[in-house]
């Protein structure tokens, strides 16, 4: 407005406002130009470079110059039954631990929004983990799980029988997902309890009066009017799972039997260990699509359910 | 034919001698430097995963600058687990960065079928007998000279005196002709652990192909690849089902634990845990400090199998696009070869087994091996470095080899079937390894 105000010397009063228009467009332009330049370089390069490099071929190491080969990489990715059971694994882990891990934040923060003791305290800890650099908590907690670790020894002092967790194909990868939703559950708990505090009394208030027990307030009141923390918190965590990768890399290296080796790490160890940039980017742009998908699915869903009320 | 072609090739450039600093930005193949008979002026910067502070280099490149006051070494040091990829980004920005770096023997291959290693044959293959064979050949590939050995190293069976005494066992001889086998060792080392000991066996390196490959050779199995350049899968015959079959039986019998990593086996060992270890070398500065009454036996082997024991160490090779080829030759051939067996072994203070046959005996006079069992120890690692030593497999696919070899490894340890873990890594590897047929 005050920018306006300096150039407004102009005779006709329309082309004054034409003028403030344009200047207005500049300075919009100019004050989003940082996001849209970080946007197309940290965002739109990448993933255009991504996919141009998917359709390469080259001889592992940065020396010998790469040939166009089109699509022979996701060819030769999806001839691999190993890469195709990768994807499944993936695809499943997601569909199993981002709703556990949004229904407990869910359960948690309604919890913690109710008038109990010490509230603040509870939330605290359940946002403690968060706070732990990852790389630590993966640490501590790959010692926890190890086959002679204090976990174990705490199984067989109760009488249980003691569990290999990170060294069975079968256990890995829910270990992995248990280590995971420490951390991610606190965090998105975060989002939900200010979202519940959102929520005007009055709503809870009417729902008394109208005699709704605790499930129907839930499900009629709480749900709908969380809509929104829910999408975010649901396409966020969808994201974060899909590119998890520290405690696969730290505790298992994609193993017992491959029973954790998920997309990411696969792209990781693909680029970087075995030196296959060219076959990494394919998998990376694969990923990146998959992940897509599920993403553009929820938002989907949860406005067609905002419509349809 | 070709070689031939090269060979020729070089003889021309090396007549005309055209000198080192060519600074054109394709990588020049060999030829167009020797190793000069007196100094240039030059500053080389060198990358390694030993530091200067810490592995005392410092030591050894004073010792360098004594000797060639005109070429200023600029070290640098990387942690070991990113020296692959560093080496891998800093050679292709071709600023000739670094001169000579430290290059792990198995993955020479790799690095010279990438581009990232200069042809050392001319300037260095006249040195070919003054090194142990195994690691002179880790420097070859496809008939060529890519890199230097600097270091070697074995496996040697340690054992607890105080342990076996307690379960009355013998102590294994120190002769390499009574070879302990291996069968004996897992009854034995059974017995110590029911007798007291918290470990009856550990490997220095679990769950790693460099520790565990000689035992499917022992028995008669390939390295785990054979065809042509080793680009074949071959680790599905019975010697690597009965080798692997032992290694799992270990863990599932309870002779050595499943939760135990690489790094904490020595520490085992040396605070009078464990009863025996297969461990290599660099132990035994670390047992002399120590309170455990030690001996020290050679590697065992299987019943009715032939002595195989791991071997290999580092190298060093140079960067093609050096613009200090001269200066970085002078540096290789000091560490390696100069002083008497390598500049890097004698002036290193903590010992370290020297590739070259003169270096070993720089190395056996250090004062760990002045103990009686110290005797015993020189004794046996002069033996296997020149008898039994196995390299790791050469092949531009080592990388990925190691990878899938060290993970069917500790899925054994952790209880998987042998032969379904070696098809399955068998099909893992086949797919890795397409990209290169």
């Amino acid at each position: 407005m005050s920018v306006a105000r300096t150039t407004a010397d102009r005779p006709a009063p329309l082309r004054r406002r034409r003028a403030g228009r344009r200047q207005e467009l500049f300075w919009g332009a100019v004050f989003l130009a940082p996001v849209l330049v970080s946007l197309v370089v940290l965002r739109i390069v990448p993933a255009v470079g991504a996919i141009t490099s998917s359709l390469y071929k080259a001889f592992p190491g940065g020396i010998i110059p790469a040939t166009y080969a089109g699509l022979a990489n996701y060819r030769s990715l999806f001839a691999d039954p190993g890469f195709n059971a990768t994807i499944v694994r993936t695809i499943v882990f997601n569909l199993i631990i981002n709703p556990a891990q949004i229904l407990v934040a869910l359960l948690v923060a309604v919890l913690l929004v109710q008038r109990i003791p010490l509230v603040g305290l509870w939330r605290t800890l359940m946002f403690v983990p968060v706070t732990i650099p990852i790389v630590g908590s993966c640490i501590a907690w790959g010692a926890a799980l190890n086959p002679e670790g204090p976990v174990n020894a705490i199984i067989s002092a109760l009488g249980g029988d003691p569990q290999p967790f990170f060294t069975s194909p079968g256990q890995a990868l829910a270990s992995i997902m248990v280590i995971a939703s420490w951390i991610g559950i606190g965090y998105w708990m975060l989002f939900l309890v200010s979202g519940l505090q959102a929520i005007p009394e009055e709503l809870y208030d009417a729902a008394k009066i109208d005699r709704a027990g605790p499930v129907r307030t839930f499900l009629s009141i709480t749900i709908p009017m969380l809509r929104r923390p829910l999408l975010f918190v649901l396409v966020a965590d969808t994201v974060a799972n899909f590119v998890l990768f520290v405690p696969v890399q730290l505790l298992t290296g994609g193993g017992p039997q491959s029973s954790t080796t998920l997309l990411m790490f696969e792209a990781y160890r693909t680029s970087f260990a075995y030196g296959s940039r060219n076959l990494g980017a394919a998998q990376v742009v694969l990923l990146t699509a998959i992940m897509l998908f599920f993403v553009l699915l929820q938002f989907r869903l949860l406005r067609e359910e905002g419509e349809s009320s | 034919m070709l070689g031939a072609v090269a060979a020729l090739g070089t003889t021309a450039l090396l007549a005309t001698a055209c000198g080192g600093s060519d600074a054109s930005s394709s990588a020049p193949s060999a030829g167009g430097w020797t190793v000069p008979v007196s100094d240039p002026t030059a500053t080389i910067n060198v990358l390694s995963h030993l530091s200067l502070k810490n592995d005392k280099m410092q030591d050894v490149i004073d010792a360098f600058q004594k000797a060639h006051p005109t070429i200023k070494v600029n070290f640098e040091t990387i942690p070991f687990d990113s020296l692959a990829s560093t080496i891998d980004a800093r050679v292709a920005n071709k600023d000739g960065s670094p001169d000579v770096y430290w290059a792990d023997q198995p993955r020479i291959s790799a690095l010279a079928a990438r581009g990232e290693a200069e042809d050392l044959t001319s300037a260095f293959s006249q040195y070919k007998d003054t090194f142990a064979p195994t690691a002179y050949d880790a420097g070859v590939y496809q008939d060529k000279l890519w890199a230097l050995p600097i270091a070697n190293s074995t496996q040697l069976l340690y054992y607890n005196k105080d342990l076996l005494k307690k379960a009355g066992l013998p102590e294994p001889s120190a002769s390499v002709d009574q070879r302990m086998t291996w069968e004996q060792l897992t009854t034995d080392a059974k017995k110590a652990k029911d007798a007291g000991a918290q470990y009856g066996f550990l490997f220095g390196q679990f769950d790693r192909y460099y520790q565990l490959e000689p035992l499917p050779v022992q028995l008669g199995g390939s390295p785990g690849a054979s065809g042509d350049g080793n680009l074949t899968p071959d680790f599905s015959s019975d010697a690597w089902v009965k080798a692997l079959t032992w290694y799992g039986s270990l863990f599932a019998d309870g002779v050595a634990p499943k939760g135990v990593t690489s790094e904490q086996t020595d520490p085992a060992f040396l605070g009078g845990r464990a009863a025996y270890m297969v461990e290599g070398p660099w132990l035994l500065p670390q047992l002399k400090e120590s309170k455990v009454d030690w001996g020290v036996a050679p590697q065992p082997v299987f019943e009715g199998g032939k002595p195989a024991t791991p071997t290999g160490s580092w190298s060093l090779a140079m960067n093609p696009f050096s613009k200090q080829k001269e200066a970085a030759a002078i540096f290789i051939k000091w560490m390696a070869v100069d002083d008497g067996g390598g500049g890097y072994i004698k002036y290193l203070p903590a010992p370290e087994l020297a590739a070259s046959t003169e270096g070993k005996q720089v190395y056996f006079a250090k004062d760990v091996f002045s103990s009686p069992q110290g005797k015993d120890a020189a004794t046996i690692i002069d033996f296997e470095t020149s008898s039994t030593a196995v390299n790791r497999i050469s092949t531009i696919g080592y990388i990925e080899f190691e990878t899938i070899m060290n993970q069917m490894f500790a899925d054994v340890r952790n209880g998987a079937d042998p032969k379904s873990a070696i098809d399955a890594s068998t099909a893992q590897l086949k797919t890795a390894w397409q990209k290169y047929q």
